[in-house]
């Protein structure tokens, strides 16, 4: 099923460009540029370099390196350990119960993980997750966030952040069409495959055993739904007689999208639910100029007094009754504890030693391309989300596409890439093998197939790249006893992250994050 | 001595061919089919050549003085074959017969020069070697001008000024060759001064080249076009026919000087003129300042904000003398202030409230104009209007556009307004459609400023009424998640246009 691309490690081929090419044509003959008029255009210099590299500390841990004993020692009833959405979200609900004995501890300098974000002379931008779905009636939880936040008011949905029109466009048979479901050239048993699609998908939303948050489902589910996780979803395509490459080609870059791997190596459990899960009352998503940081952001305002940045957490040691949490600098020593932080981690940094976590991980490469102009278009507008069909990327998104005003001259754009074309441990060495240069000339010349003048364009490129970017469901995460035993709460280390539900959402991480604080508050008696 | 000699027929060779190349990629521009334009200005030309070279039997005296005399007149006509034949495009119905009896007068004179040359040339060389090297510098002279003619005359200089390059080259072998050949000419002065004169002629054409390339071009259009300026906005083209103005953003009619006075009439009283005591006005978009116009009649109205988002539109409508006479001055009145700003943007960071706005945006014919129609873009205003205040919106024709005028109608009431639809005929647009919305109950003025040209308080209220053809259809309303009004617009004014 798998219509990726081969990725080469290393450096690419030395090759001669057409445009060196015509350059050295130019400059090799002295009469030819005055007469044919083919002066070398300046290209634009494009900086840059790789951001949030912290694959070095996240090896130390792996590998149990030395690190230097705490100077003193810090008694607090409950620690987060992790400020992603998750650690957000249970710190969150503790201040709603009015629960103030506690402290979240972030390795980063900013809290955030996954729904980080950055900003530059131009335009704030997402360095990662930079949309929420609008949460249908059913996700309560999202939905009190949300209208906390303002965003929904009296069951009406503020315009001002819901995805201004275009939403999506996809470059497909030579030109943008709207919208990222392939219509362009379809043919007719084309489209009645989409439709076979949509009403198998409509029949799976009914069983009710695919939710947001995927808990909710887990009383519906029958052996026919559990069945669909030990085959794959392109299996599951085959056996549906599925065919048509344009759907098969969309299905592929929906579950590379959400996670980050090829529809034939994730779980069909976890393709349908992509697509069964949701029922929205509202045309979105929701999105803002740096992307879930927007959410993040707020939550964080509200809660910088419990929050520590730079506190590398490296070692969680059970100590009678009591949890002690090694940070570089402090010994904290809790009454319970809540792991927040990628599953992967666990592992690394917890005593004794859980057991092997089920789910792997996929390597994404994210970068944000700083404008100093648009590129050319012939006749469609650039659109929030904007995608080229049959490109092993994702796409890019306009971090300044919620403007109100028209589009200024300079913008920002995300360009997002899950290295979805192999094992993941191979594409990890790949990610990290090829240096800023290389990828900076893979972005460009996937962006070039649609925008011939990038080049002239781009001023900065900023690459982060991301070697366990979010959870893959291969086939056998969703029913996976380990999967499921830290998914439940149970004493005094409670485990909380969207990697529970081996599904990348952030309403996932928000329901662990509650959960978990939820249990918590009553282990101190406050629940 | 010899490559002098065989240099100038090089040079001759190489403007025979461009004038034949510069016919031909007029033909092509002006008429189109460029193949059939090549094909017959080529044989047209070829077989006046032969023409030409038949004739040069009947020259038998003064050989030399005579070849001058063709070269200078090649220099002429070739030279300002461009010119005469865009004039001829823009201001006669003779184009083609003039396109051929240039092409065929240069080929005669073009067909009689080598015949001449080597007559002239044949006491020098024998037979043999002068046969070879005239044509075979003839050939390569055609090569170069081939070559040179795509990749540097038409990029660089254009045709116009192009032609009179290669005439300049045909008058220059003239003046050269009264010293080359001075043995033949005992008097060679009178040949001196008028190959000076040619010269001096096309040296005026080339400098002025631009010029006669701008008028032609000018006269090419309908109307003439008396300003065109490209701003990072939008290009403004104002044109004018007889005593018609018309001002075009990126192409689209905005208004005509003739008629505009029944849209800005109809776009400002009938909400103005109800609002008694009103103090403070806003008009977003209308950079052109016609509607102002209409809102100073009101001397009760203390200030008019004018947002618009192109300094060189409002720049232009304040010191252009033209434009100036057209909205009476009106951005330079002390009543209005004017800025300079994207209208969304402006509206959320701005403080101010005022008792009528006009919303005078271009159709939403994108997305991103589409957002300065929507129920978020219309909330945001209704927070920047008085409690009696109303505003109006230019909201595209009922008529062509039946389902994008209702769309916007249905828009404003779902931001909380209330609606009252109106249009007025407008020769230059059609029938044009308006929304008057507020908060409180309308009525219609009993009373509009003096001077109107369109509108009276009598007839006003049936602008109100609505012809079952241009009647409300259902629509969704736009909104910035949703912008069904772009869908709307697009597919109707698709449908008209096919």
């Amino acid at each position: 099923m798998a219509r990726d691309y081969p990725l080469t490690g290393g450096e690419p081929p030395l090759q001669l460009t057409r445009r060196d090419f015509t350059a050295g044509l130019v400059s090799g003959s002295f009469a030819a540029p005055a007469l044919l008029g083919m002066t070398r255009k300046a290209p634009q210099r494009i900086e840059g370099g790789f951001v949030f590299e912290d694959q070095e500390r996240g090896h130390k841990l792996r590998d149990h390196a030395q690190f230097p004993a705490p100077q003193r020692t810090v008694k607090v009833p409950v620690v987060i350990v992790g400020g992603g959405i998750a650690g957000l979200s249970a710190a969150w609900w503790l201040q709603k119960r009015s629960f103030k004995d506690f402290v979240l501890l972030e390795l980063a300098d900013r809290a955030g993980g996954n729904a980080r974000w950055g900003e530059n002379g131009v335009t704030a931008f997402p360095w990662a997750a930079h949309y929420l779905p609008v949460p249908g009636k059913r996700a309560t939880l999202v939905r009190e966030l949300c209208t906390e936040l303002g965003l929904l008011k009296d069951g009406v949905w503020d315009e001002r952040w819901l995805c201004h029109s275009q939403q999506e466009r996809l470059f497909i048979n030579g030109h943008w069409q709207e919208g990222i479901e392939p219509q362009s050239g379809m043919a007719r048993e084309d489209f009645d495959q989409f439709r076979h699609f949509a009403e198998r998908m409509k029949a799976m939303r009914e069983t009710g055993a695919f939710r947001v948050p995927s808990e909710d489902g887990a009383a519906h589910q029958t052996t026919g739904t559990r069945d669909l996780d030990n085959i794959t979803f392109g299996e599951w395509m085959r056996r549906e007689g599925l065919y048509s490459p344009y759907l098969r080609w969309y299905l592929d870059y929906c579950t590379r999208d959400d996670y980050g791997a090829a529809a034939g190596r994730v779980s069909a459990w976890a393709g349908v639910h992509y697509f069964a899960s949701r029922e929205p009352d509202e045309k979105g998503p929701l999105t803002w100029p740096e992307g879930n940081g927007w959410i993040a952001r707020r939550l964080i305002g509200r809660l910088s007094a419990h929050i520590q940045t730079g506190s590398m957490v490296h070692h969680i040691r059970p100590n009678g009754h009591r949890w002690q949490v090694y940070t570089e600098g402090v010994l904290y020593d809790a009454e319970a504890v809540i792991f927040a932080a990628p599953m992967l981690l666990a592992s690394w940094m917890i005593e004794p030693q859980p057991p092997a976590w089920p789910v792997p991980y996929a390597p994404w490469l994210v970068a944000n391309l700083t404008l100093e102009h648009w590129p050319k278009e012939d006749d469609s507008e650039p659109a929030w989300d904007n995608v080229v069909y049959d490109s092993p990327t994702l796409g890019y998104v306009v971090a300044t596409h919620q403007n109100l005003g028209r589009q200024p001259n300079r913008t920002v754009w995300t360009f997002y890439w899950a290295l979805a074309g192999g094992a993941p441990a191979d594409m990890r060495r790949v990610l990290l093998g090829g240096d800023w240069n290389y990828w900076r000339e893979r972005i460009l010349a996937d962006l070039e197939r649609v925008h011939p003048d990038i080049r002239d364009c781009v001023s900065r490129i900023d690459i982060n790249r991301i070697g366990h970017a979010m959870p893959s469901p291969v086939p056998g995460s969703m029913f996976h006893p380990e999967r499921i035993r830290r998914a439940t709460p149970q004493g005094t280390l409670v485990y909380a992250h969207s990697d529970l539900s081996a599904l990348p959402l952030f309403e996932e991480a928000q329901h662990r994050g509650v959960t978990a604080a939820q249990h918590v508050l009553r282990l101190v008696g406050r629940g | 001595m010899a490559v002098a000699l065989f240099l100038s027929v090089l040079l001759i060779a190489a403007c025979g061919l461009v004038y034949e190349l510069i016919a031909g990629a007029l033909a092509s521009y002006l008429l189109g089919d460029s193949v059939f334009q090549f094909s017959t200005i080529i044989g047209s030309y070829l077989f006046a050549m032969g023409i030409g070279s038949w004739l040069s039997r009947f020259l038998d005296r003064a050989l030399v003085s005579r070849f001058i005399a063709i070269e200078l007149m090649v220099g002429l006509v070739g030279g300002f074959s461009s010119t005469l034949l865009f004039f001829a495009f823009a201001s006669t119905g003779g184009f083609r017969f003039l396109l051929y009896l240039v092409v065929i007068l240069l080929g005669v004179l073009v067909g009689l020069e080598i015949p001449l040359l080597m007559r002239i040339l044949q006491e020098r060389f024998n037979f043999k070697e002068l046969v070879s090297n005239v044509l075979t510098f003839d050939y390569l002279g055609a090569l170069g001008a081939s070559l040179i003619f795509p990749l540097f005359v038409v990029p660089r200089m254009g045709l116009v000024r192009g032609a009179m390059a290669f005439g300049l080259l045909n008058a220059l072998v003239a003046l050269w060759s009264t010293w080359l050949f001075r043995r033949h000419l005992p008097h060679a002065s009178p040949q001196r001064a008028a190959c000076f004169g040619v010269l001096a002629l096309l040296v005026a054409g080339f400098v002025y080249g631009q010029k006669i390339t701008d008028t032609a071009d000018a006269t090419l259009y309908a109307d003439e076009v008396i300003l065109a300026r490209t701003t990072p906005y939008q290009r403004i083209v104002l044109t004018k026919w007889k005593d018609d103005y018309r001002l075009h953003l990126n192409a689209h009619l905005q208004f005509s000087s003739k008629d505009e006075y029944r849209y800005h009439e109809a776009l400002v009283h009938p909400g103005l003129a109800s609002l008694a005591g009103a103090k403070h006005a806003l008009v977003l978009g209308g950079g052109d300042g016609l509607a102002v116009r209409e809102m100073l009649k009101y001397p009760s109205l203390e200030s008019i904000t004018l947002v618009d988002l192109d300094p060189a539109m409002t720049e232009l409508f304040r010191t252009h003398p033209l434009l100036t006479k057209l909205n009476a001055n009106a951005l330079n009145s002390p009543r209005v202030r004017v800025v300079n700003a994207d209208a969304f943007p402006w509206l959320e960071q701005s403080n101010d409230t005022f008792d009528f706005v006009v919303a005078d945006f271009p159709d939403p014919n994108n997305y991103s104009l589409g957002k300065l129609f929507t129920t978020a873009f219309y909330r945001l205003l209704k927070q920047h209007v008085s409690a009696n205040g109303l505003i109006v919106v230019q909201a595209t024709s009922p008529m062509f556009a039946r389902q994008s005028y209702w769309c916007i109608v249905e828009t404003l009431k779902r931001a909380g307004f209330r609606a009252w639809p109106y249009h007025a005929y407008v020769p230059a647009f059609g029938e044009w459609g308006f929304v008057l919305a507020g908060d409180r109950d309308w009525r219609p003025p009993g009373q509009l400023p003096a001077g109107l040209r369109y509108l009276d308080a009598k007839t006003l209220p049936a602008l109100f009424d609505f012809a079952p053809d241009m009647g409300p259809v259902p629509a969704e309303p736009n909104r910035l998640n949703d912008q069904s009004l772009v869908r709307y617009y697009e597919k109707e004014w698709r449908e008209i246009i096919h």
